[in-house]
Parts: structure tokens; sequence; C-alpha cells
């Protein structure tokens, strides 16, 4: 009996292994994958690897049909998309795995780690694309041309992307400290406003950021004189963390975690946590992505505290320098490559291009026609879908010629005043890409620098810890990138 | 002859050795055959074209990198703490388990010991930095009730390798403990028994009978688990972790992570893992042979 037994499993267990086998041959018999139309002949066929768009989110599926058909319509292209699924995990991750075994669409969109394929040449140049193109070249921002004069290989037409510090309206309005930091806006009237609305908020700190105070970096670094990533002392150049500036800069924040007003607990906050304590008061001011995040946080503080709670954007603090941080423009840090590889190079471009024109724009940026947007008395009226789902894959220009009807805009007001503020602080930073040979000694230096910054932030170490950390960290390698540094900034 | 007796158990129990088909498949598959891309360590990795030896350079560049012997000592730290107090833990708890008489009561013991290994780490260490707060986490409330000073744990350099060892604690106890239970079954009711006529009270039925029928096991999921010695627990540290604490947490599969997976450098890591893999292999035949010498009982 017990045999028998034994015998049923072995077989229910070969039949599970078989089944498994069979399903496997036949996605490889029929190229056919749920949600994509079979090949035609003559069509050519663009592989893409992009985050969260493979061919099991039916939103991609139906976003890249309805690219498809716009490009025959309005190019005369005859293309169809073959969406590559990425595994479940960190994207940057799986995408290299994917990558390193072998498997090169002809489309990838990459989120760091991209450097490494293009050094083995499997990137193509997207300059002379770009000098020819009828769009893109028009569209791209000061950054973006900064950045591929730098690094040719990706592409990524987005507004920067800083953090700005965002407060409550209803009690930003209320704070008498508002007006002077609106005007003059130097960290001492910065830590005037800190002291007066945790008052008005009966908060427990006023401000906090998640897990890593860079997100509050953005606001205050160039008041402490940091306006670049490598800082001309006058007998070269330092990088900045290892300066006296951020020393300055690392004095001030000991001083708000001492008097609580930055967050005793933001090393162990995360996002969504971040996120909770703001939307339920117990910290008036958080850093966020300027554009659609402010956005979010905006729509999501006036569903839980009503219409007066809406968002408020801060300057950046006005000292030595003024602005949100200058912007790294070695390369971009994200964006679409088109592989080497690829037999259809041309093509690939031309689908980036036609993305850049009004009609691609409308399509990336707007949704699709009856879902995310309406047609009303000739304007578009965005949808309640397309505010709570929708993204622009590819292209977000800082110029947009919709006939938007005045009821949906596409940002609300915080949004769009944070991306214009960004804008109106645009400077370049001196920082490079680093060579291979730095990766892991650098690994070592910013780990240095997190922890003896967050002690000394903490009070677990004296403000005087910080030349110790100097030390070591051009010990660890700080010494030959510094000359590195001073051997190749022009 | 012995061959041929051996031949004929196999082919009287052909069902039982037909299951063992789909785990040395597995093995072979996913511990066997990764052996043979190990040699990626030597080389430099080429995507397209044949990758480029290069020898010893990974291993060189692991030895001049003093992070890498910062996150090798934390590893062994972390791994030492573990073994010496986690590794008992699921023995006594299967040895109290098996005290409990209640049928309904023991289930629900087991059942909630057995709950944590089911959550994932990033659920758990939620629930930790909670429970760790020091304003009103449960550990500084009662802390605070003694008028004992609040204790950041989360980010205290002092403290954060034990909120490892007692959250691993928590979250492996009860599942470890199966096997123990298991082997504890497997004792003859008939020792207990005669144990009980001769007047042996329920302590010394467990340091006479239990304790010594589970030496066996024991010695073997030491020795096996020595084998993942240098697996400090990844998930475990990468979700628990904050600037604060890095530098005494930071162990070599976070290192490997970092720059191997993140920054692409697959060569590097590749030599790290394998230096990774021959400790657990030293650590496994050392502890085998040493056991066999003196106790008796090693894993073959």
């Amino acid at each position: 009996m017990k045999k028998l037994f034994l015998a049923f499993v072995m077989i229910l267990m070969i039949g599970v292994l078989a089944a498994c086998t069979n399903s496997e041959k036949a996605e490889k018999e029929t190229p056919v994958k749920e949600g994509e139309t079979p090949a035609e002949v003559g069509k050519t066929t663009i592989k893409v690897v992009f985050k969260d768009d493979g061919p099991s989110n039916p939103v991609a599926v139906t976003y890249y049909e309805k690219l498809a058909e716009g490009l025959k319509k309005d190019m005369d292209l005859d293309v169809e998309f073959e969406l590559v699924e990425v595994a479940q995990g960190d994207y940057a991750e799986k995408l290299n795995l994917l990558l390193y075994s072998g498997e090169i669409p002809d489309l990838i969109y990459f989120q760091g780690a991209d450097q490494q394929i293009a050094d083995q040449g499997l990137l193509e140049d997207l300059t002379p694309y770009i000098e020819k193109s009828k769009y893109i070249k028009s569209t791209m921002n000061p950054h973006n041309e900064a950045r591929m004069k730098n690094y040719p290989y990706l592409l990524w037409i987005k507004p920067l992307d800083p953090r700005v510090p965002v407060v409550r309206k209803d009690w930003f309005d209320q704070a008498s400290t508002s007006a002077a930091l609106v005007e003059n806006p130097t960290v001492e009237n910065y830590r005037a406003f800190f002291d007066e609305i945790v008052k008005i908020g009966k908060s427990t700190s006023a401000v906090t950021v998640a897990g890593d105070i860079r997100e509050l970096d953005y606001t205050f670094d160039m008041a402490f004189g940091i306006n670049q990533t490598w800082l001309d002392n006058n007998n070269g150049f330092e990088h900045f963390k290892v300066s006296s500036q951020t020393k300055n800069k690392l004095k001030f924040y000991r001083e708000l975690y001492e008097d609580g007003l930055l967050d005793q607990q933001y090393l162990t906050k995360k996002h969504d946590t971040k996120q909770e304590v703001f939307y339920k008061g117990e910290t008036a001011v958080i850093p966020g992505t300027n554009g659609k995040v402010i956005d979010i946080y905006n729509d999501r503080m006036i569903v839980l505290n009503g219409e007066k709670s809406e968002l408020e954007v801060l300057p950046p603090a006005k000292g030595e320098y003024q602005g949100f941080g200058a912007t790294d423009i070695s390369k971009e840090s994200r964006g679409v490559a088109i592989s080497s590889q690829s037999k259809n190079k041309e093509i690939v471009f031309e689908v980036l291009d036609y993305l850049a024109s009004p009609e691609g724009q409308k399509l990336d940026r707007l949704g699709f026609e009856g879902e995310h947007y309406n047609i009303v008395d000739g304007k578009i009226e965005l949808t309640e879908k397309y505010y709570g789902d929708w993204y622009a894959r590819y292209w977000e220009p800082n110029k947009t010629e919709f006939d938007l009807s005045p009821k949906t805009p596409l940002l609300g007001e915080a949004a769009a005043k944070s991306i214009e503020m960004v804008e109106s602080y645009y400077s370049e930073d001196n920082a490079f890409v680093l060579p291979e040979e730095y990766i892991a000694q650098w690994d070592a230096m910013e780990n240095l620098y997190k922890e003896y910054s967050a002690d000394i932030i903490t009070g677990k170490k004296p403000l005087d810890a910080f030349d110790e950390y100097v030390e070591k960290w051009y010990a660890a390698g700080g010494e030959s990138l510094t000359k590195y540094a001073n051997d190749n900034i022009k | 002859m012995k061959r041929m007796r051996t031949l004929s158990k196999i082919r009287e129990d052909w069902v039982l050795y037909c299951m063992l088909i789909p785990g040395i498949t597995y093995f072979v598959v996913f511990h066997v055959i990764p052996i043979i891309g190990m040699k990626l360590a030597f080389q430099d990795y080429r995507i397209i074209g044949d990758n480029v030896w290069v020898g010893l350079k990974h291993f060189k560049l692991l030895m001049d990198s003093s992070a890498f012997f910062d996150v090798l000592q934390n590893t062994i730290i972390i791994s030492s703490m573990k073994i010496i107090f986690i590794f008992p833990i699921p023995i006594i708890l299967s040895l109290l388990i098996n005290e409990v008489r209640s049928g309904p009561f023991r289930k629900y013991v087991q059942a909630v010991a057995y709950l944590p290994h089911f959550l994932s780490w990033v659920v758990i260490a939620g629930v930790w930095i909670s429970f760790l707060h020091p304003l009103d986490g449960g550990i500084n409330v009662i802390r605070d009730f003694f008028n004992l000073p609040s204790i950041d744990f989360m980010t205290s350099k002092e403290h954060i390798r034990w909120v490892l060892v007692f959250s691993e604690m928590w979250r492996s106890a009860g599942w470890d403990s199966i096997l123990y239970i298991a082997a504890i079954m497997k004792i003859s009711p008939s020792l207990y028994e005669a144990a009980r006529m001769d007047g042996a009270s329920t302590y010394q039925q467990m340091k006479y009978i239990t304790l010594p029928s589970l030496a066996s096991t024991v010695v073997t999921i030491f020795i096996l688990n020595l084998g993942f010695f240098m697996n400090a627990g990844f998930d475990q540290v990468f979700n628990l972790s904050n600037d604060s604490v890095n530098s005494v947490i930071d162990i070599l599969d976070t290192y490997v992570y970092r720059i191997g997976i993140l920054n692409g450098q697959y060569a590097y890591a590749t030599a790290a893992s394998l230096f990774k893999g021959l400790v657990g292999i030293v650590l496994i035949l050392g502890t085998h042979y040493i056991s066999k010498k003196y106790t008796g009982n090693g894993v073959w």
C-alpha cells in the first residue's frame, strides 16, 4: 500500500515536471505571447525592455500597440514591439543579469549600471541620431545637452530631479516667519521658521528625510558654499565631502537634531514612513522630488486633511550661493539607450523621435483618449484615472503645446511651482564619471562619509571627528581620486 | 558482493530512489553547474566575444581593498554570534515543546513559534524597528518603567549586531526546531518507560535519553550550518541597516551586491563569492574531521 502511495506521488511529481517542460516548449514554439499581436510580414520588430512594462502589464501592452498605430499613421513606419519581461525585484539588478546573459533588446531603459555595458561597446552613440532628429534635438533641456556631450549613450528628457521642501499652506500662512523666509531664505531664517512651524503644527519635528540626509542637502548645500562636487579652494580641487563647507553644514544639521527640529528617527525612516508622518502632521516639512511627486504629496494631503492643507513649496536656502544644488552633467543617471547590436537602430531612434513629436507626446504624456483624457469642446480634459494612474514613460520636456482645459492642468500649482523654482536655479556641476578602478574605493569612501555624517548629526561623535573622517577618506582612496580630479577637471 | 547487495536494495526501493531525482536535479542545476561559472573570478567578463583571462587580478584587488577586510571581519563576527547564540535555541525549544503534554496547546505553541519564519525580512524589519523605537517601542517602554534610559537600538553600533542575532533567533528558532522534534519523535518510548520505572525524573530523562539520542542530529546540523557560516544574512542586513550602523553590519553579501550587482563588477563579485565559498568548505571539512576524531560523529 505504502509503495503504491509512493508510486502515485512519484507519478504526480513527474507529471508536474512534465507539465512545466511542455509549457516552456510551447512558449518557444509559439512566438506570440499574451497581449501581443502576431508578427506580420514586412513589420520591423523592436524588442523593448522597460521597468514595469513587461507583456504581463496590460497598460504597457496597449501603450505599445497604440504607439505602433501612431507610428504607422503619422510616420508610415511599420513596427511592432516585443516587450521583455524582467524578473521581479530591483530593476537595475535584474536588467543587468538579463543583459549579461547575452539577451540585448533593441531599446533598453536603464536605471543605473549602464556604464559597464557602454564600456563593452554595446550601447550606440546617440549623437549623430540626435543631430539629424526632427523633434528630439529641439525638446532637449540644457542639462540633457550637456550630459549627452559627456556620455552619449543614455537619453532622458525629463525635468531636473532635485528634492524641494514642502509644507502645509495653512500652517505656512499662520507662521509669522514665513514672509521673511520667502523674502530672504537664509539659514537663520530657515532655522526660525522651523522653530515656529513645529509649534504651529504641534509636530514632533520640523523636518524629516527618508534615512538619507542628502534629501535635505538639496536645500542647504549651496547656502553653505557647496556649489559643485569638486570645490576650487585655490590650491586645487577638493571633494565637497571633505571640505570645511560640509563640516559647517553638518554642524547646522547637528544643531537642528539637538533641538529636536530634525526628526530623531530620520535614519530609520523609509519613504513610506516619511510620508506617513508628514500626512499625520508629526513632521511639518519634507523634501520631495519636484514635479509629479509633489503633486502626489499634495493630493494625498488634501484627501487626508482637507483643501486648506494644500502644499507650499519652500525656496532653497540662501547663503554663499543659492539653489537646489548643482546639476550633475557627467551623464544621465537613468534613461533609454539603443543597443549597438540592434539591426534596426535607425528605426528605434525614429520611434524615440516620434515620442517627442506633438502626436507622440499626446500619447506618452496624456495616455489613452476616452480613458485618461476626453476631448470636450475642442479642449483636452484629463480624467481622474490620468491623475491616479498615468505617467509619461519617455519624454517630459518643459514646454508642452497641449490644448488643455484650465479645469484639468497637467500638474497642480505646487508641483508646477516646484519645477519652475528648480529650473530657475539651474547650474552645472563639475562631477565626472568615476573610472572603473575607483568603484570599490568609492564605495568605502561613501560609507565613511555616511557613517561619520550620521554620527556627527546625531551626536554620537563630536564635530571634531570630521577631521578624523577626512584623514580616513583620503587614506581609503580619496588621495588618488583627488589627484585624478585635479588632472582631469578643466 | 557488496555492490550486488546495494543494487538489489535500490531495485527493492526504486520508488524511494526515484523520488530523489527532483532533489538531485535541483542541486545539479543550481549548485553544481554554477561552479563552472566560478571561472569568471579569473576573467574579465565580456557579454559579446570571449572573456579575457586575467588570472588573480580580481583577488589582488579584493585583498588590496580595506573595505573587503572590514566586511569580512563583520561577517565573521555576526556569523559567530549567530552560531553561538542561535544554534542552541531550536534544540532547547524542541526539548521544551516535547514536554508540553496537552495536544492543542502544543500545536498552538508550535504554530506561534513557526509563524515568523513565513514573514519576509521587509515585514520583520518594520516590526523590529517599531518594537525597538526609542520613544514608544515595546522594549523601551519596559525600560522606562524600570527607570532605565531609552536606547536607540537601531542606530547604536554597540547594539545593532544583537538586534541581528535576536531578530534572526525570533524568526528561525521555531522552524529550525522541527528537525529536532522529528529526531525526538524517533526515540523509542520504551526507553522513557524503562527510565520512569527506574524512578528517573523528567530532567533526568531529558539529560540521559533525549539529549544523547539527539547528539548525532545536532552534530550533523552544526557541521552543515558551518557551511553557511559566511552567509551572515543578506536580506536581514539589507533591511535593518542604516548609515549610522552600516560600518558594523556591512557583510560580504551586501558588499558583493553593491559592488558586483549594482555596479556591474561581476568578476570582482565572483572572486569575493569564491573566497566566501572556500572558507565555507574549509570550515565544513575541518569541523567534520575534528568531530569525527573526538566524537565519532560527522557528516559522513
